[in-house]
Order: structure tokens, then C-alpha cells, then sequence
């Protein structure tokens, strides 16, 4: 049976970092297993041939590595464990759960025995399971055409890949087409940003695995085992791109003029229109919003390529992963009335002011007032938006408008040297080779002043610009005949939307976000999904082309390996299930489904939290993995240990909290010796009877967090509520279970909470 | 200028003291400051004394508590237009009020009080803060017409078919006066008042 299993125990000194502060002679005497040993390193390589000589010598059933947290190595010793199946290994983390967090030794090294205790009990419980395989399409969505998406896409289709790259404007290109020049911080100078595109471009658009799909959204997404089914809609052109020769005609047929979006709506375009002149696909468009349906167009066209009438259509796209490549967008000039934006045609934004120097843009190049005259100073304001805790403000720095600022700079005293141009600053940020650019802005004749405006008003012709030089120490009114703003960065509305759509997590200001910030900056939380370019955070093109050529390696890799997946999910029991579909609309992770008359749970996305189970009536489901017993095992396995007038407290956590409660040990921070950290799958597999069992036999507390952003939080919240009432109700004090949310940012709160419900409980002991 | 800073001087403690003000709705805000100058640039006394709120937040995390005695300090008067701008969520106005507090408390600035006790006057008389009389030249000469209006803001009530102002009943201004006199509010008020007329006595 269970219990006549073989148990090897090995217990890793960690450097000192745990033989410090726990006793391990003590704890090897205290420990009744097959095999007990002590090592200086397990992770180390010669880990691998000391866990496997023991396994063979002893003929050892299952492992135990006391050592560090799973977290980091559970992996490393899954695979140190071979030729035993990796499932039929435990840790026990006597590291940064207890030698990290407790300073006085006897008691540490008690808790060690504690929790090796449990896992032993638990490992006990473990089967050999082989982790699932999922082999994923090799097809990629590239999701927004900007120049991050481009990059993408040409990277993975060089490499072999066939991509989609979905554009929801008539035109790839982004933003990029429109900047105008660039800055080149290494060669100091500003370069054509057009000429640097459309190589890119061209090179795309002869590249035979890749599809471009303009005026094209994604409007659904389905995942399932590695794939993604995706449904598209693309929009009418109403100009059919194999005909339209992009010859114009059309256009000056058209009478309706509306405000030209691509020049910043410094300029009219026709309803009927090309976005830019190299705009892909080479073809005209039409702007339904505001077309009259005259037909002066149709009747104009020699390639008979337009047509009024037309209806969006749904395209099914299946690809085994995806690139979020859907940009940014500028902070809206409403939300800062203090500048005049809205009032005063002379108050632009340095994108505006791109447009007006290019020379595609509405001037041909030449800096012009609204009143057709040349500018004699131009006050640029930095941050607006940026570095703003103010309502609607972005705390971030946009990173990159300072260098904007002084190419626009540039671009201005190259062509107007009599033209004063002034920067209000309140801290210049051009780190690494953009220092040198900024030094060459200076040698430029270019002012800068250190000081935030906190108003623009208009006096007679001029504007006076209110500030105060903060290095001088006075306040000051500037007259200039041009303000130029600054503005932020923010995520464009297709992230947001896509963001939504895909279900992937999005930081606190709607960038899509990284899984990991310092080492996985490329992956999403969602697997299969990567990201690169503006719509990850704030950066410019070689940033973006670098993050984008990355997030093409990263799919190939994914590609290759395909994914292994836990085995501890869902399965169905297809004898008994009578399809009734009941599980389906219960599983908050989507995973569930059917198909081919039968119930399919998709291994990626089910996380085994048991939910399912409840609804079937036929008991037709099962979770894989022992879990129940597991449970109760560990818990059976803490409370075995307790001493007389000792207290503990069963703390519950899922991968988010226990990662939580690892950082208060990375931190050296510290809480009650009391508190015993039980991993678990998902905080719903913890039962109502889990937790009367434990208050009845020995817990003296019982504590379950929960990370508000699991699709589960609100039903594990009601559960444990209802638990309580039936404690209760059983004549226990319900005080004795805690509930409570879990960040893994915030682990010096958690550790504040463990400190408060240890007070509490030894508070409701004392009194009792 | 030049200054040393000695290996035990702590001159954050300055702002410490400031931010654990329970007048202080800002939290870190003080440390937070930027030094960007938007508060200077819109605050109405800057632009019309040499009172500076950028330079109070310099002073403060420099641990200058000359500042204290600064005559310029009195010229804020909460108008609260940086603490609405102010990028990083820091607000002069506050952390003025409090630096007048501490002032107070050393018993700085007296004089500038004295100026408003008819303000304090009026909590007891009327339970509201109502502009003292002393004010009321100033004011019609910067506000044209402002007199005409106060003296005849009933009938022009009437007009609008409003009902006369809501002031507080007898009841209402005994419980204020009672409140004013238990929490210490009228015995600070009277030892100001005494300190200032002893001194204008003297003076005379
Ligand atoms: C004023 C200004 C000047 C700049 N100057 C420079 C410079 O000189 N040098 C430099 O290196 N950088 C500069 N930058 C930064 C540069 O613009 C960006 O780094 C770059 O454009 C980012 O490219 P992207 O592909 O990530 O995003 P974008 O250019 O924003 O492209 C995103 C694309 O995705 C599409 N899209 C969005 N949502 C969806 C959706 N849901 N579905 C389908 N498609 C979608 C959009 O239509 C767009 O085509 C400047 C930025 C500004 C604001
Ligand atoms: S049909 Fe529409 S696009 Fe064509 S000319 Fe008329 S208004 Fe312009
Ligand atoms: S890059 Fe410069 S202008 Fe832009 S937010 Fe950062 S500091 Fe402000
Ligand atoms: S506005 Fe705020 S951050 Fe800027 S100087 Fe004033 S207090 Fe400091
Ligand atoms: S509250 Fe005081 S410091 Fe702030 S803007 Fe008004 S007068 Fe200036």
C-alpha cells in the first residue's frame, strides 16, 4: 500500500543558506524514511548523479528534495530524479518558506521537519503521470501592420513560417510613414523615415509566405490545445486592389473633402482617397463614412475597379501562435485644456509638427504658422501626459519625445536658422549614444530652459508661455509664435481591444504585458502569444524592429518544441458522459467544449481547478493527480508534527501566492514560524471538508489567498464564506479562517497579513 | 554659496516631519517633488511676490528650517492651484499650511495672523467663516461693484426668486462656540490677540 512506499529524503545545505538556520542533523534524526542525506548543492550537476545512485542503491519509490522553493528548481530535480517518473517527486521549501523568513534556529529547524514531514506524506500520494504533449500549427498571426509587426512577419517568413499579417487601416506602415525624418543618434543626423520603410515593405510584399490583410480585425479568438482559432473581418475597400492601377482619377472625380487623419488632419483628402503615397496595397479606398454615393468615381474609372456596394466579411484563420504588434497611440490634448491645444491652431503636437516638415505633409516641408507666415520662436513643452500623476496622466516617461523634440529641433534650425527654438524641460533624457545627439542640438543653436509650463495664454499675436526657470529661481513669461507639445505614449485602442479579445494581461497603464519583465519580455502571460513594438511600452524603431525580430525567434522556438502541459487537468469519463454539456458553461477558463459529439477539454488552458466537477451529474469527470488526497495528506502530514502549545496556521496559495510568499524570503523578510505554506494546484481544489478537518485536528487557523485576477477569485471567495457558515454553525469559531486577495508585487502585505492573523489566532487561544 | 553637509546631518528628517502632518493628504508627495517648477509657474502669489513653492519644496527636503521664519511663506493663501498641477501628485499648499503650523507653534508669525482674527471672530459669532470687515475696502477695489452687490444681495436674492441665505441657528452657534472653546481654538485665539496688542501697545 501507500504507506509501504520507500521515501528518500535529501536535504540540500544551500551554501548556508538554509544549514545556517536549520539544524539538519536534527531533522535527519527526526525523520522516519527509507534513505536521509545531506548535500552542500543538490542543484549542482553533481546533484543528478547523488539522487540517482540513492534511487537505485535504496530502491527508493518516491524523492523528497528539501531545498530551495519549486519555483526556482522544481524543474532541475524533475529532472534529477530520472529514471523515477518527475511526478513522483516533492520539495519541501525549507529555503525561502523558512530559513529565509525565521531567525531563531530551534524553531526554525522544527517547521523544516514540519513541512518535510508533509511532503513526504503527500508524495505518498503521487502516481506516475507523463506530462501532455501539445504540438502546436506552425502558422503565426501578426497582429497590426506598424513597423514592429512588419519586421515580425518578414522574420518569420524568412525563416520558413507562414504568417498572417492582419492591418486594420487601408495601408501597413504605422506610424512610421508619417514621422518623417528619424533620428540617428549614432550618425547624429535625421534621416528619411520613408526611405528606411520601403525596403522593408517592398521586401514584404514579394515575400511568398507571408498574406497581408488589410481593413482587417480580429473579432474572435478561440484557443484550443496550441491552436488558435481566430475569426477575422475585413472590412469593404470598395476599390478592388488586382484592378485599381492607383492612377487618381477617382479622387479628383470626388467632391466630398473631409479632414486628411494621416496628415493629423492638417490637410483635406476626397471620401475616395490613398492613405499615402506609398501605402500598401498600391490602391485607392473609400472612406464610407463619408462617401455621398454619387458615383463620380465609378464613372471615372478606366479599370471599372470600384464598386459602392460591398459587405465586411468573416474570414476563419487557424495559427498555432500569434505576434500582438498593434502600436500606440498619442495622449489626447482635450485632457490638458491648460495648453490651448483645442483653442488655438499655432498650439500643435510634435507629431503635427512632423507632418508640417515633411515633405509629404500639408506645407511640402516648410514650417508655416497657420497664418501662412514662418515662425520666429517655437516653445516646445515636454512630459505633457507623461510623468503625470494627474487624472487621465501616465506616470511613465514616454522615453522617447525628448529625442523627438530635438530632431524636431533640428529639422527646424536646419531650414530656419533665425527661427529660436526653446525646449521646456524637466529632465532631458537621452541615455546611452542619444547624449551626443543632444550635445549636437545644442551646438545647434537650440535653447533649452529647465522648467515645466504650467500654462500656454494667447496675448495679442503671440502666446505667452508661463513657466518658471527652476534653475534661476524665477518666474517667468515667454512670448513665442509656435508651441509644439510633447505628448505621451499610450497603448492605441487596437491594443486595447486585442488585449481584451485575447485574453492576455495588461500592465496598470493598458500596455500589453510581459510574462516576465527582466527575463521574458517577449512572451505574453498566455501561452503562444508574444508581443513587440509601442504596444508593449513606450520606445522607438530600432527598439521596436529588436523586439520584433526577438518575438520571431521566440514563436520559432515555440514552434519547435512544441509545449509540455502539467497532466493535472480534467478528463472525461466518455462511458458515462451523456453530453449534456452541463461542465461546459461552469468552466471559467473556456477549456471545455464539444466536439465530435463528445466533451473536449483543451489541456492548455484547463487548470485543473475542479469547477467542472460539481455540474456533472453523471460523475463523469475527474481531475488527474490525487489531488484531494494530496491535500489531506499534507495537511495530515503538518499537523502529525505539532507540539504541545504550539500553534499553527494552514496557509493555502496557488502558484501566484506561493510566488507571493517566496518574495517575502527573497526579501528577508519575516513572519510567525506559526504559518505553514501548503502549494496547491488551485485554491478551489481546497474543500469545505479540507478545512474542518484541519481546525478539528490541530489548525488553529486557516488562511486561503487568492490573486484577484483568477477567473475563479469570486467563486473561491463565496466558498469560503459558505465554509465559514458551516463552521459555524458546527460551533467552531469562524474567525479562524481568512480569506484574502494575493498580489505577487505586494509580498510585504502578505507578510503583514500572516503577522495580523497570527496575532489574531494567538489572541482567540488565549481567550479560549 | 556654499554649503557642507556634515556625516550626521539627516536633512530628509525636515520632510519626514512634514509628510507625518496629519494635515498631509499626500502621502510621499514631498519626496516625490520633481523639482519641475509647474507650481511656481502658475501660482497667483508667485507671480506677484517673491514667494516661490517650488523653493519651499527645495527648502523643505534640503531640511532648511530657516524656511520657518521666511516672511514669504505668508504670502500662499490656498488658493490650491498647485496642488491641482503638481505632475507627481505633491502639494505645496498643504505642505505650506503645515510649515505655518510648525511656525505657529514657535510662536512665528503672530503678526500675520492678526490680520484675520475677525475670521476666527466670526465662528463665534456666526458659526461661519465669514471675510472680516478690515477686508472689505480691498476687496470692492479689486472687485468693482462688489459693495453695491453685499449691501443689497437680499433684494437681488428676492429677485431671483431665492430664499433669503441659510444661516446657522442660536443653537448651532453656542454647540460651534462650545467645540471652538473645548478644543483650545479660543484660548490660542486670545493669546495671539493679547500677544499683538501688547506689542501694538508698546509700540505706541
Ligand atoms: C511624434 C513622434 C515622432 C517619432 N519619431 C521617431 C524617430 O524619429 N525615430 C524613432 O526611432 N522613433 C520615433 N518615434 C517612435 C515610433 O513612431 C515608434 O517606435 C514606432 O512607430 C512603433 O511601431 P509599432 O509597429 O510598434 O506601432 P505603430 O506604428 O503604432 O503600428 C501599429 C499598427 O497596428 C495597427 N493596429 C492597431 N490595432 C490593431 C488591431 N487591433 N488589429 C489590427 N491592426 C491594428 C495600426 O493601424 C498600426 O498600423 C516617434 C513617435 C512619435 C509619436
Ligand atoms: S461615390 Fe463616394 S468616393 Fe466616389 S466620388 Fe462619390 S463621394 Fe467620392
Ligand atoms: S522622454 Fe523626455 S519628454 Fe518624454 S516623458 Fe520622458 S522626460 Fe518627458
Ligand atoms: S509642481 Fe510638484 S513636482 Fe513640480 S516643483 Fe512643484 S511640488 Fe515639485
Ligand atoms: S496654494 Fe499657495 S502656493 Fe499653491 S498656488 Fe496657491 S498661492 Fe501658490
Amino acid at each position: 500500500m501507500r504507506d509501504d512506499l520507500k521515501v528518500g529524503v535529501f536535504l540540500c545545505e544551500c551554501g548556508g543558506n538554509i544549514a545556517d538556520i536549520v539544524d539538519l542533523d536534527k531533522v535527519r534524526e527526526e525523520l522516519d524514511v527509507e534513505f536521509i542525506g545531506q548535500f552542500e548543492n543538490l542543484c549542482s550537476l553533481n546533484g543528478r548523479k547523488i539522487i540517482r545512485d540513492a534511487i537505485f542503491d535504496h530502491d527508493l519509490d518516491r524523492v523528497v528534495v528539501a531545498a530551495c522553493s519549486p519555483i526556482s528548481h522544481e524543474k532541475t530535480f524533475q529532472d534529477y530524479v530520472k529514471p523515477l517518473n518527475p511526478y513522483l517527486m516533492d520539495m519541501a521549501n525549507i529555503r525561502e518558506q523558512c530559513s529565509w523568513v525565521h531567525s531563531d534556529k530551534e524553531k526554525a529547524t522544527h517547521k523544516a521537519i514540519t513541512l518535510i514531514n508533509a511532503s513526504i506524506e503527500k508524495v505518498k500520494q503521487s502516481d506516475a503521470v507523463d506530462p501532455i504533449y501539445c504540438q502546436t500549427p506552425d502558422e503565426v498571426a501578426v497582429i497590426g501592420g506598424g513597423i514592429a509587426g512588419m519586421n515580425a512577419a518578414l522574420s518569420l517568413a524568412k525563416q520558413g513560417t507562414k504568417v498572417t499579417l492582419i492591418e486594420q487601416s487601408p495601408s501597413i506602415g504605422g506610424h512610421m510613414a508619417k514621422i518623417g525624418k528619424v533620428f540617428s543618434p549614432v550618425k547624429i543626423a535625421e534621416e528619411c523615415g520613408m526611405c528606411l520603410l520601403n525596403p522593408i515593405l517592398n521586401e514584404l510584399v514579394w515575400n511568398e509566405n507571408i498574406e497581408v490583410l488589410t481593413n482587417t480585425k480580429v473579432i474572435e479568438a478561440e484557443r484550443r490545445a496550441g491552436t488558435y482559432n481566430l475569426i477575422l473581418e475585413k472590412s469593404p475597400r470598395y476599390v478592388d486592389t488586382e484592378k485599381c492601377i492607383a492612377c487618381g482619377k477617382c479622387a479628383e472625380a470626388c467632391e466630398v473633402e473631409v479632414p486628411n487623419d494621416w496628415n493629423d488632419n492638417l490637410s483635406m483628402r476626397k471620401a475616395i482617397y490613398r492613405p499615402f503615397g506609398q501605402s500598401y496595397p498600391e490602391s485607392y479606398v473609400i472612406d464610407m463614412d463619408n462617401c455621398t454615393k454619387c458615383s463620380n468615381c465609378v464613372k471615372v474609372c478606366t479599370m471599372r475597379a470600384i464598386k459602392l456596394r460591398g459587405k465586411p466579411e468573416r474570414i476563419p484563420l487557424q495559427v498555432g501562435s500569434i505576434v500582438v504588434a498593434t502600436g500606440h497611440k498619442l495622449f489626447d490634448m482635450e485632457k490638458r485644456p491648460e495648453y490651448g491645444y483645442t483653442r488655438y491652431d499655432d498650439v500643435i503636437t510634435q507629431s503635427e509638427l512632423g507632418r508640417i516638415t515633411g515633405v509629404n505633409g500639408p506645407t511640402k516641408g516648410k514650417l508655416l504658422k497657420s497664418n501662412g507666415e514662418v515662425p520666429k520662436r517655437v516653445v516646445m513643452i515636454q512630459c505633457v501626459g507623461s510623468r503625470d500623476e494627474k487624472p487621465d496622466g501616465h506616470k511613465y516617461c514616454s522615453k522617447i519625445c525628448c529625442t523627438v523634440a530635438l530632431k524636431n529641433a533640428n529639422i527646424i534650425k536646419h531650414k530656419y536658422p533665425d527661427t529660436d527654438v526653446l525646449i521646456c524641460y524637466t529632465d532631458i533624457r537621452t541615455p546611452g549614444m542619444f547624449e551626443k545627439y543632444y550635445k549636437h542640438t545644442q551646438e545647434n543653436e537650440v535653447r533649452f530652459l529647465r522648467g515645466r509650463p504650467g500654462e500656454v495664454v494667447k496675448k495679442g499675436d503671440n502666446f505667452i508661455v508661463r513657466t518658471e526657470d527652476t534653475l534661476k529661481g524665477e518666474f517667468v513669461e515667454i512670448e513665442a509664435d509656435m508651441v509644439v507639445l510633447s505628448t505621451a505614449m499610450e497603448p492605441s485602442d487596437g491594443t486595447r481591444e486585442i488585449a481584451d479579445i485575447l485574453n492576455v494581461g495588461v500592465t496598470e497603464d493598458g500596455f500589453i504585458k510581459e510574462s516576465h519583465p527582466k527575463i521574458k519580455p517577449i512572451a505574453t502571460d498566455v501561452q503562444g502569444i508574444f508581443v513587440c513594438g509601442t504596444a508593449h511600452d513606450p520606445k522607438d524603431i530600432t527598439d521596436s524592429i529588436m523586439q520584433a525580430t526577438a518575438a520571431a525567434a521566440k514563436v520559432n522556438e515555440y514552434n519547435y518544441g512544441g509545449v509540455e502541459i502539467e497532466p493535472f487537468i480534467a478528463e472525461i469519463d466518455t462511458e458515462k458522459c451523456i453530453v449534456c454539456g452541463e461542465c461546459i458553461e461552469r468552466c471559467k477558463y473556456k477549456s471545455m467544449s464539444v466536439q465530435n459529439d463528445q466533451i473536449y477539454i483543451d489541456p492548455m488552458s484547463c487548470t485543473g481547478c475542479g469547477k467542472c466537477l460539481n455540474g456533472c451529474k453523471q460523475r463523469a469527470i475527474t481531475v488527474n493527480g490525487n489531488i484531494d488526497e494530496k491535500i489531506m495528506s499534507t495537511i495530515n502530514g503538518v499537523l502529525s508534527k505539532k507540539q504541545e502549545g504550539e500553534r499553527m496556521i494552514l496557509v493555502f496559495l496557488d502558484n501566484i501566492g506561493y510566488t507571493a510568499a517566496d518574495n517575502i524570503g527573497v526579501n528577508r523578510l519575516s513572519y510567525p514560524e506559526s504559518i505553514h505554506i501548503i502549494k496547491v494546484i488551485s485554491v478551489n481544489r481546497v474543500r469545505p471538508r479540507h478545512i474542518r478537518y484541519a481546525l478539528e485536528n490541530g489548525a488553529d487557523g486557516v488562511f486561503i489567498g487568492e490573486f484577484p485576477g483568477d477567473l475563479m477569485y469570486d467563486e473561491v471567495e463565496r466558498k469560503i464564506q459558505r465554509a465559514k457558515d458551516r463552521i459555524a454553525e458546527m460551533g467552531h469559531n469562524p474567525e479562524r479562517i481568512a480569506f484574502s486577495k494575493v498580489y505577487i508585487p505586494y509580498f510585504s502585505g502578505l507578510a503583514r497579513k500572516f503577522n495580523d492573523f497570527d496575532e489574531k489566532i494567538a489572541e482567540l487561544d488565549s481567550s479560549k | 554659496m556654499s554649503s557642507h553637509q556634515k556625516i550626521t546631518d539627516s536633512p530628509i528628517d525636515f520632510a519626514v516631519e512634514i509628510i507625518n502632518d496629519v494635515k498631509n493628504s499626500k502621502e510621499e508627495g514631498v519626496l516625490k517633488c520633481v523639482q519641475c517648477g509647474m507650481c511656481t509657474s502658475t501660482c497667483p502669489a508667485a507671480r506677484h511676490s517673491d514667494y516661490n513653492p517650488r523653493e519651499i519644496i527645495e527648502r523643505v527636503l534640503d531640511g532648511d528650517e530657516t524656511i520657518l521664519k521666511d516672511d514669504n511663506i505668508w504670502n500662499c493663501f490656498y488658493c490650491y492651484t498647485c496642488h491641482s498641477v503638481c505632475p507627481v501628485g505633491n502639494s505645496v499648499c498643504e505642505v505650506n499650511q503645515i510649515l505655518k503650523q510648525i511656525a505657529i507653534e514657535n510662536g512665528i508669525g503672530y503678526e500675520k495672523l492678526y490680520e484675520y482674527m475677525g475670521f476666527a471672530d466670526s465662528y463665534f459669532t456666526a458659526a461661519i467663516g465669514a471675510i472680516p470687515e478690515i477686508f472689505f475696502t480691498d476687496i470692492d477695489r479689486d472687485v468693482p461693484g462688489w459693495w453695491d452687490f453685499r449691501q443689497h444681495l437680499d433684494e437681488i436674492r428676492q429677485e431671483l426668486e431665492l430664499d433669503p441665505p441659510l444661516m446657522p441657528s442660536e443653537e448651532v452657534i453656542d454647540e460651534v462656540s462650545k467645540i471652538l472653546t473645548i478644543t483650545g481654538f479660543k484660548a490660542k485665539i486670545e493669546k495671539i490677540r493679547a500677544s499683538q496688542e501688547a506689542e501694538n501697545e508698546e509700540r505706541s
